[in-house]
């Protein structure tokens, strides 16, 4: 049996999205891998539907149109009859046989078991766009590098058609894991959320020990690693902790950090799924109001980038 | 000192001058833009005075044709407006247009009393100009040349019957031909008085009285015409410089005399000039035959010997000449095609067609950009007028400044210039029977489509297919589906049908049947062209008549094509590909019921959701995208056993201008969820909302079509929402994502960057926008599933990013 679920871990993983012509992820023109998983919960989640490590089921009420062709099918009997709620998560497994009926997308799967060389397949369609704009594949989610064991055979096959590849990471993993692919990665962006341990616990649900340390270790041993912080009004914009963000990346011979500025568009998906973080009321802000963190990290020699 | 101050005078003075230019530009472009576009009679009544002669009646039809556009050109009212710099008027009015009453003539007038009432493109006319033109009707009620192309009574009314209410196809030609690119080159070199000095000589080594006697007859009349057009000109610029009290008006009335004693009757000597000599031309060969689709092509290219020499001898700045530029460029929005509103459903937009292209390459294929390039680019971008359509070859040395000066234009909004591939489609056009440094010389015409420069005859826009409802009648036995008469082949019934190859010959029998009937209505169209229409005004300003003797109508040019539109091909690729999946693979549904449910409008929602939700064109899926390029290969093998009555090639050509629409609303049903009467995708564009996968995976698809073969050119509208394309990072990803198109293979490339209040409309319409996509870093999502509150926000985020 453990060998079984072993072999799945090397050649499947849960993957919610894939973004072609990506922008904004990286150089060029990218596909963005999302990832299912997150050893983190963040309250400010962008994408909480990634949080969760297996699939799950979506309701979007808005599309619905009581049709009910759902019901019947269910092996589990978990579909309901409510108007705002069409699963009843208690009973359902995830098996997506209802939103295969569902004739109007109301109900969706998030989460699809790929196969690497699949995945493979997928990510090098747009391969000629790469070459042509520099850019390549980033590895997103959730946190990537917990399937680091898909990695392993998913990457240096990738890398045989000479992509590009960037991951996008919240720190949380074994060192080691990460050193098993470090040679199939061209750039890593790593997010620091937040430099004390009490608050970044209050708010992601770890702290941030392992997150700072692998910091570290990272940057001895890869180049091209690029620091970045999403900015949360009220959480980590406070002079302290950007001035104390700015001295660590100071001692680890950093230079730069990329700043992204909080939107709400998370919530969205929130009320469709039955998991993630608890609702998290924030106004969105936007890279204008970002100028005086940039001032910040600039006065202490770091350069800032700020998204739009 | 001494010197800083000589220079400071200039610069000074400089600064004076432009801001003048500024406002002239301003006045001219307002002028035109918010005069009320009219009907002008006068051609109308001055074609009809000429042939209501019985006299002329007896000449030979070449003649006829010469003297009686002589006579327009000597007839119609002149103006020169305030501010000119460039003069003529195509028609009476600021801006207006022309009746035809021996081409499309009187299908047209039936709508004379509906133009200033109707809702789109309202014309004005008056009480009396309508009377006039109700008084020609009868004369040319049964001569204009739709009616005239058969001689038996019965295919007669089939035929005109037909094309009133044309559902399977629509013979453009019957309204004239014209989509030329006229060697203006030549005009402005050598004057008509050097064309009529060629004719000579070509005449006196024919027969007297043979017919090409008369061809080269006919071509020194109208020559003469044309010289004569502009003296008219100089003539009324020098009465209203006598009047005129403003000194610097007053010289530029006497320069533009000048102009007009000069041009076109001799060579042009300046740039402005060689403007004035071809926009003398543009008007007259408008008026000749069909007003579609004439266009001066490579101005940029052709124009730049005239520029470059002024601006080293010092008679011109380049202010100046960018003024000139955009005078003319202006001038071009002051015709407009005067349609009824049947036509109109074809032809929607007051489309006038008229190119010029810039960039590309010179014969030998060394990049031809050069300032003049960068100075129609700007007038371009800064006017933003209706007319001319400005297009931009491409090719791959195309200078990056040059790229990128479009790529801007492009992401600030702008949707022109259309990018054309110069590799791919000098490639093409060799294929074709180019030479390659005519192939090199090429220019679009009309809409997309690339022809020589001053060479070729190829009436582009000769005939329209309506594709998908050829499936219509595979799936009921040659039948349209609410019909019991059977107006295609006879084929086999559904019930019978075991395999997809048989869906597939069943549909190919269809198409070769209409495609065999269009061709041969086309073939009489052709010659009923030849025979009541010759064009010696054309055929002069086209490589090969002159020589041959022969007019343009008759085969004379360089290089002769005839473009049939395939319209339709994805929609019915993707319901070609709709039938195998869902009867032959999933088995859902049993073709016999795929058929009933169609001709109940697919009135089951389940179903309907099914079939709309199969993959189809566009999604990089390469099997669904086989299917639209099966269609596209079926259609083009037909075309390849006929030869036009000019002896060339029929081409098929990938854009339907609107023609989708129409075509769609009197189709039936079809099997990849389109309901009847639903408008078909456009050009080679997916069907609207159902790529799914963005801009890479929708250029892919389009990449699989072999475009070296589709010679009559493709329309791709590539349509971008500004909150992908937002930024810095937005622009460098359009210009590489159109290098790696280009690169591929790909032909044509409108790109449309749309406006931000799309998003407005996506908000309040779901289903009008279903794939627009968020895209923040590290965030996934699609528009439509946002809640409300959110796409307020990301509206306004966007609003304040572009
Ligand atoms: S099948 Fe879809 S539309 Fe119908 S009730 Fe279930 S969720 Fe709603
Ligand atoms: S996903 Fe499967 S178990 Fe869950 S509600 Fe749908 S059909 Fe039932």
């Amino acid at each position: 049996m453990g060998t079984e679920k072993d072999k799945k871990h090397k050649n499947y993983a849960v993957i919610f999205d894939i973004q072609r012509f990506s922008l904004h992820d990286g150089p060029g023109i990218r596909t963005t891998i999302f990832f299912k998983g997150c050893p983190l919960s963040c309250a400010w989640c962008q994408n909480p539907e990634s949080q969760k490590a297996g699939p799950e089921m979506a309701f979007y009420a808005e599309q619905c149109q009581e049709s009910y062709a759902c019901t019947g099918i269910c092996p589990q009997n978990a579909i309901l009859r409510a108007k705002q709620s069409r699963i009843n998560y208690d009973r359902c497994d995830a098996c997506g046989k209802c939103a295969l009926e569902c004739p109007f997308n109301a109900l969706r799967i998030i989460g699809k078991n790929w196969h690497y060389k699949e995945l493979v397949d997928e990510s090098i369609k747009d391969k000629d766009y790469f070459l042509d704009s520099k850019g390549g594949v980033t590895l997103s989610g959730g946190e990537p590098v917990m399937h680091v064991k898909f990695l392993q055979n998913f990457l240096p096959l990738l890398k045989k058609h000479g992509i590009h590849v960037n991951i996008e990471t919240c720190g949380v993993f074994k060192f080691k894991e990460i050193e098993s692919i470090l040679l199939y990665l061209d750039l890593i962006y790593y997010d620091i959320k937040h430099i004390d341990p009490k608050v970044h616990k209050q708010y992601t649900g770890a702290d941030n020990r392992l997150i700072l340390d692998n910091f570290t270790r990272m940057v001895k041993v890869f180049p091209k690693l690029q620091a970045r912080i999403p900015i949360i009004p009220g959480v980590n914009n406070d002079r302290g902790n950007i001035l104390a963000t700015a001295r660590f990346l100071k001692q680890n011979n950093q230079t730069s950090i990329h700043c992204l500025p909080y939107h709400s568009l998370g919530a969205a998906k929130l009320a469709r799924i039955n998991s993630g973080p608890a609702p998290f009321n924030l106004q969105s802000i936007t890279a204008k109001d970002l100028l005086p963190i940039k001032q910040m990290f600039q006065g202490e020699g770091i350069h800032a980038v700020v998204y739009d | 000192m001494q010197l800083s101050m000589t220079e400071e005078k200039p610069i000074h003075q400089k600064c004076q001058q432009k801001s003048q230019q500024k406002t002239r530009i301003q006045n001219l472009k307002t002028a035109v833009q918010n005069y009320k576009p009219g009907v002008c009679t006068e051609r109308a009544i001055i074609w009809t005075t000429y042939f209501n002669n019985r006299d002329n009646r007896k000449k030979p039809q070449v003649i006829q044709m010469a003297e009686a556009l002589k006579d327009v050109l000597l007839k119609k009212s002149i103006n020169i407006y305030p501010d000119e710099l460039i003069v003529g008027n195509f028609s009476s009015k600021r801006v207006g247009g022309s009746i035809y009453p021996e081409l499309h003539g009187v299908p047209v007038v039936e709508d004379v009393f509906k133009f200033s009432g109707r809702k789109t493109t309202p014309l004005q006319i008056s009480g009396s100009e309508i009377w006039q033109l109700l008084k020609i009707v009868p004369f040319w009620l049964f001569k204009f040349l739709a009616i005239r192309a058969y001689k038996s009574p019965f295919k007669k009314i089939r035929f005109v019957f037909s094309q009133l209410r044309a559902v399977f196809y629509l013979i453009n030609e019957s309204g004239g031909i014209s989509h030329l690119a006229p060697d203006y080159e030549k005009l402005i070199q050598i004057g008509t008085d050097g064309i009529i000095k060629e004719a000579n000589q070509y005449q006196s080594s024919v027969p007297k009285k043979s017919e090409k006697y008369y061809f080269y007859e006919a071509v020194k009349i109208i020559a003469g015409g044309l010289a004569q057009f502009g003296e008219r000109y100089a003539k009324l610029a020098r009465n209203m410089a006598k009047d005129e009290s403003d000194p610097v008006r007053k010289k530029e009335l006497e320069a533009i005399e000048q102009a007009c004693l000069q041009v076109p009757g001799k060579g042009a000597k300046t740039f402005q000039q060689a403007v004035q000599s071809l926009f003398f031309a543009q008007i007259a060969i408008n008026l000749e035959s069909l007003d579609n689709s004439v266009c001066p092509g490579r101005m940029d290219y052709y124009l730049f010997p005239y520029y470059k020499k002024d601006i080293q001898s010092g008679l011109i700045s380049k202010e100046e000449a960018k003024e000139i530029v955009a005078a003319f460029s202006i001038k071009m929005s002051e015709i407009i095609p005067v349609f009824s509103k049947r036509i109109t459903r074809f032809h929607g937009g007051m489309f006038s067609g008229q190119v010029v292209t810039v960039g590309g390459t010179d014969y030998d294929g060394n990049d031809s950009t050069n300032e003049l390039t960068y100075i129609f680019l700007e007038v371009m971008d800064e006017l933003r007028m209706r007319q001319p359509n400005y297009h931009a070859r491409i090719h791959v040395k195309s200078p990056e400044k040059y790229i990128n000066t479009i790529n801007e234009i492009l992401s600030n909004g702008g949707n022109s210039p259309a990018l054309y591939n110069d590799d791919i489609i000098v490639e093409m056009l060799c294929k074709q029977g180019y030479k390659i440094s005519d192939a090199r010389n090429y220019t679009a015409v009309g809409c997309v489509e690339p022809v020589s420069q001053g060479k070729s005859f190829a009436s582009t826009d000769a005939a329209l297919l309506n594709v998908p409802i050829l499936l219509e009648l595979a799936l009921n036995q040659g039948k349209r589906f609410n019909s019991l008469v059977r107006s295609g082949a006879k084929t086999m019934p559904v019930s019978k049908m075991k395999t997809m190859a048989d869906v597939n010959h069943a549909f190919e029998i269809q198409l070769s049947f209409k495609l065999n009937k269009l061709i041969r209505d086309l073939k009489a169209v052709e010659s009923a062209n030849r025979r009541l229409h010759p064009t010696p005004l054309t055929s002069m300003l086209l490589d090969g008549c002159l020589k041959s003797g022969v007019c343009s109508t008759a085969g004379g040019a360089a290089y002769n094509f005839s473009g049939i539109q395939c319209v339709g091909p994805v929609d019915t690729g993707d319901a070609l590909y709709a039938i195998e999946q869902a009867v032959f693979v999933d088995k859902r549904i049993s073709i016999k019921d795929l058929v009933k449910l169609l001709k109940n409008n697919i009135n089951d929602k389940k179903l309907r959701a099914y079939l709309r939700n199969l993959i189809k064109f566009g999604n990089d899926d390469e099997e669904a995208d086989n299917r639209t390029i099966y269609v596209i290969k079926e259609f083009m093998k037909i075309l390849k056993k006929h030869e036009n009555t000019r002896g060339g090639k029929y081409v098929a050509g990938l854009y339907s201008v609107t023609a989708h629409q129409y075509f769609g609303e009197v189709t039936g049903a079809l099997p990849h969820g389109r309901k009847k009467g639903e408008s078909f995708a456009s050009g080679i564009a997916p069907v609207n909302g159902m790529d799914k996968n963005g801009p890479t995976a929708l250029i892919n698809s389009v990449n699989r079509i072999d475009f070296t073969e589709t010679a009559n050119g493709i329309n791709f509208n590539l349509k971008f929402d500004s909150l992908c394309l937002r930024g810095q990072t937005g622009l460098l990803a359009l210009g590489n994502i159109l290098k790696t198109y280009f690169r591929r293979g790909g032909m044509q490339v409108q790109v449309n960057i749309m406006d931000p209040k799309i998003l407005l409309k996506a908000r309040d319409n779901p289903e009008l926008y279903p794939n627009l996509l968020v895209r923040v870093s590290g965030y996934s999502a699609y528009f439509n599933d946002l809640t409300q509150g959110m796409k307020d926000e990301i509206i306004r985020r966007t609003c304040i990013t572009v």
